[in-house]
């Protein structure tokens, strides 16, 4: 069975730098955080241990729910593609627990040496980031780095285990039915969405509005300026978050709504029309990053903007919470980019043989790529509408909060801006991925995707 | 599209075809020199053993391979020479080609991936020719179903009317009941037999069926690259003899 696993893993590259790069930067986060939570349990000041605590335990499990969630999705991605294959060891005398040890056995491979690795730089990474926070002067310098095995140990756990379960749950779902069914060409992204999907995003999005809702109500009148930041600051996450669970939902009703329009921009607009509402789940693992990416962003960063404007002083506390949301903000962002990549690359490189396909039947290399790139734009559309609605779940309590209102007095180009960055992330990653696919002749690739 | 003029210009025609694999100084020669002229309107099956040549030949004819020496005509206009650009719009306007595997987009439906080479060649896709082809192979009822929906033999069927729907001088068939049973594979070769007396198609299919060779007009055996025979009105039993007489002559080393 490992050696099965093994060669599966080398003939499926792609694929599985994917999931690898997922899993190691994940770690890299979550790692780098957790240094600092074990920093703070050393002995030093109460303020520096606040401090430190307040840094590694709020900004990382937000990075947490973040990492594991969207490495969930990349695992997912990676399982469902490979339907017909596992259907073909089905047929050859597999059992579907020996295709799901498989599975398993592949994810465990790749997520030990990943988040190995992932552990190594978040060693480096921690050290790197707190000598920002002692130089920034918001710890005592006689305050020494402790991150170590414990941190870094928990974290890979954290990974490895995430990884697993993600691994089981899309490896029970595709040997589910009958083998003969999977077979047959282009099941992959019909399944319908799972129960504990809604559930998850009902008790997000609900977590979430709710504490849009308590900011309004009571922290706003509090004498701690900060508590409503507290209980607002997370909520566009929270609610993105609840989004990217029903991605697959949003992507298929989105797409379907746009088909008339999208359709008119000729057999390009078409095709990318239609796959991207009846496959939905498969591009719903690059639409959950851009939400997350949008809304993270703009909700974080105008939440900045607000504290920045309504509290004139600057002390040593706001310091640390202005740096706080940056490094929050340029985190998250900079992982919810690798994500997109990541999964464009995932999903194109599947469908490498249906991309030749279209060459065969007399597609230009110009048109499939095309094709795909419309994809992305009706991605980056709903991803940024959602997004965007998602933020003001952020936007709007802490606004009330700090009497400005509903709408922020200022930063008002920031939100449009950050959607063209999400778009042109979209874009570009979508554009790189299909340039390495179609750069070959059709007929090389035809039978392979097969 | 009902009975196309007789037209003494063959549909498709090639001179001298050469073409080679491996390295120049060993190459393997998978076509050596073949002529030959299909008439338009009649069915021809390309036979031979394995490695014999019969799939480069098909390529080089649908353009997605680019033969060492000798020439290709489609309907009389030579495309030897054409880029690759001409090429992929001689394989939506002029050629139909029918795959093995069936090759649908699994996210269309039955009535899109029939309009899509027109839709890809960017014209408006005809509905009613669209319907009416799904019609004459027997799945006009199922028109809005996906290809995972359908049997192999009914999803063939549906790239049998996409091959069609540009009104191809020629149709190019790659062992098409080569991943069908029996009974679906006979329900498509008899399709492909109707297009060609009821719709005045040309078809070339490349098989190593002899049953599948006895429902063309006739039949033309390729060895080592080369033109090593011909039947006309073949049977399935005349067929298999000569195969066997050739994989014999093959083995013996005689044919090269």
């Amino acid at each position: 069975m490992i050696g099965l696993a093994l060669r599966s893993l080398s003939a499926r590259r792609t694929a599985f730098t994917a999931t690898f790069a997922s899993i190691f930067f994940g770690t890299l986060l979550i790692g780098s955080f957790a240094t600092l939570l074990e920093t703070s349990f050393t002995d030093m000041a109460q303020v520096d241990q606040d401090t430190l605590f307040i840094m590694g335990a709020v900004v990382g499990s937000w990075g947490t729910i973040i990492v594991l969630f969207s490495l969930a999705s990349t695992l997912g991605i990676a399982v469902r593609q490979r339907d017909v294959e596992i259907a073909l060891l089905r047929t050859i005398g597999a059992s579907p627990g020996q295709a799901r040890r498989m599975i398993r056995i592949e994810t465990f491979l790749v997520a030990v040496v990943a988040s190995g690795l992932g552990a190594a730089a978040a060693w480096l990474g921690g050290r790197a980031l707190f000598t920002m926070i002692r130089n920034g002067g918001m710890v005592a310098d006689t305050v020494d780095y402790a991150g170590g095995p414990a941190s870094l140990g928990i974290s890979m756990l954290a990974v490895v285990a995430t990884s697993l379960v993600s691994a089981t749950i899309a490896g029970r779902k595709a040997t589910s039915g009958p083998a003969t069914i999977a077979l047959t060409d282009g099941t992959a992204g019909n399944q319908p969405m799972r129960w504990w999907r809604a559930l998850a995003a009902v008790l997000l999005i609900g977590y979430g509005l709710t504490m849009a809702v308590i900011t309004i109500t009571v922290t706003a009148h509090s004498d701690d300026p900060y508590d409503a930041m507290a209980t607002s600051g997370s909520s566009s996450i929270l609610v993105s978050a609840g989004l990217a669970c029903i991605a697959p939902l949003l992507l298929r009703w989105s797409a379907t709504l746009l088909r008339p329009v999208v359709g008119r921009a000729g057999s390009t607009g078409h095709l990318a029309a239609h796959n991207t509402s009846r496959r939905a789940p498969l591009l719903a693992g690059v639409l959950a990053p851009v939400m997350v990416f949008t809304s993270a962003s703009i909700g974080t960063l105008m939440l900045a903007g607000i504290d920045g404007r309504t509290l004139a002083e600057s002390t040593p506390e706001t310091d640390t919470i202005t740096m706080l949301n940056n490094v929050v903000i340029g985190i998250i962002s900079l992982f919810a980019a690798i994500m997109v990549v990541n999964s464009f690359a995932a999903v194109v490189a599947h469908r490498r043989g249906e991309l030749a396909r279209l060459r065969l039947l007399g597609a230009t290399p110009e048109q499939v790529r095309g094709s795909v790139v419309a994809e992305a734009a009706i991605v980056a559309a709903v991803g940024v509408t959602f997004g965007a609605l998602a933020s003001l779940a952020t936007i709007v309590p802490f606004g009330i909060a700090r009497h400005e209102g509903i709408v922020p007095d200022g930063q008002l180009w920031l939100p449009p801006l950050l959607a063209v960055v999400a778009v042109a992330i979209t874009l570009a990653s979508a554009a790189v991925a299909v340039r390495r696919s179609t750069a070959r002749q059709p007929l090389a690739v035809a039978g392979a995707g097969q | 599209m009902n009975s196309q003029p007789l037209n003494s210009q063959p549909a498709l025609s090639v001179h001298q075809l050469t073409r080679s694999y491996g390295d120049p100084d060993n190459p393997v020669r998978a076509l050596d020199g073949i002529d030959l002229a299909i008439p338009t309107g009649t069915f021809t099956a390309v036979m031979g053993p394995s490695g014999s040549g019969k799939s480069t030949f098909l390529n080089c004819a649908a353009g997605l391979e680019r033969p060492d020496g000798g020439r290709v005509l489609i309907g009389g206009e030579d495309v030897t020479d054409w880029s690759e650009s001409q090429r992929t719009k001689l394989r939506r306007d002029r050629i139909g080609i029918v795959f093995q595997d069936f090759h649908l987009m699994p996210y269309l439906t039955a009535e899109q991936n029939v309009a899509l080479p027109r839709r890809l060649a960017g014209g408006r896709s005809d509905k009613h020719l669209v319907r009416e082809l799904l019609t004459r192979v027997g799945l006009g009822e199922r028109a809005g179903h996906l290809p995972g929906q359908l049997s192999g033999g009914q999803q063939q069927r549906v790239a049998i009317a996409r091959a069609l729907v540009s009104q191809p001088a020629v149709l190019l068939a790659d062992e098409p009941t080569g991943a069908l049973d029996s009974t679906s594979a006979r329900e498509i070769l008899t399709l492909m037999r109707h297009s060609v007396d009821q719709w005045g198609q040309t078809v070339v299919m490349v098989t190593h069926d002899p049953v599948a060779a006895s429902y063309a007009d006739s039949v033309m055996f390729l060895v080592d690259g080369r033109v090593a025979g011909r039947m006309t009105q073949p049977t399935a039993d005349a067929v298999a003899s000569q195969m066997a007489h050739l994989d014999d002559l093959v083995s013996s080393g005689v044919a090269s």
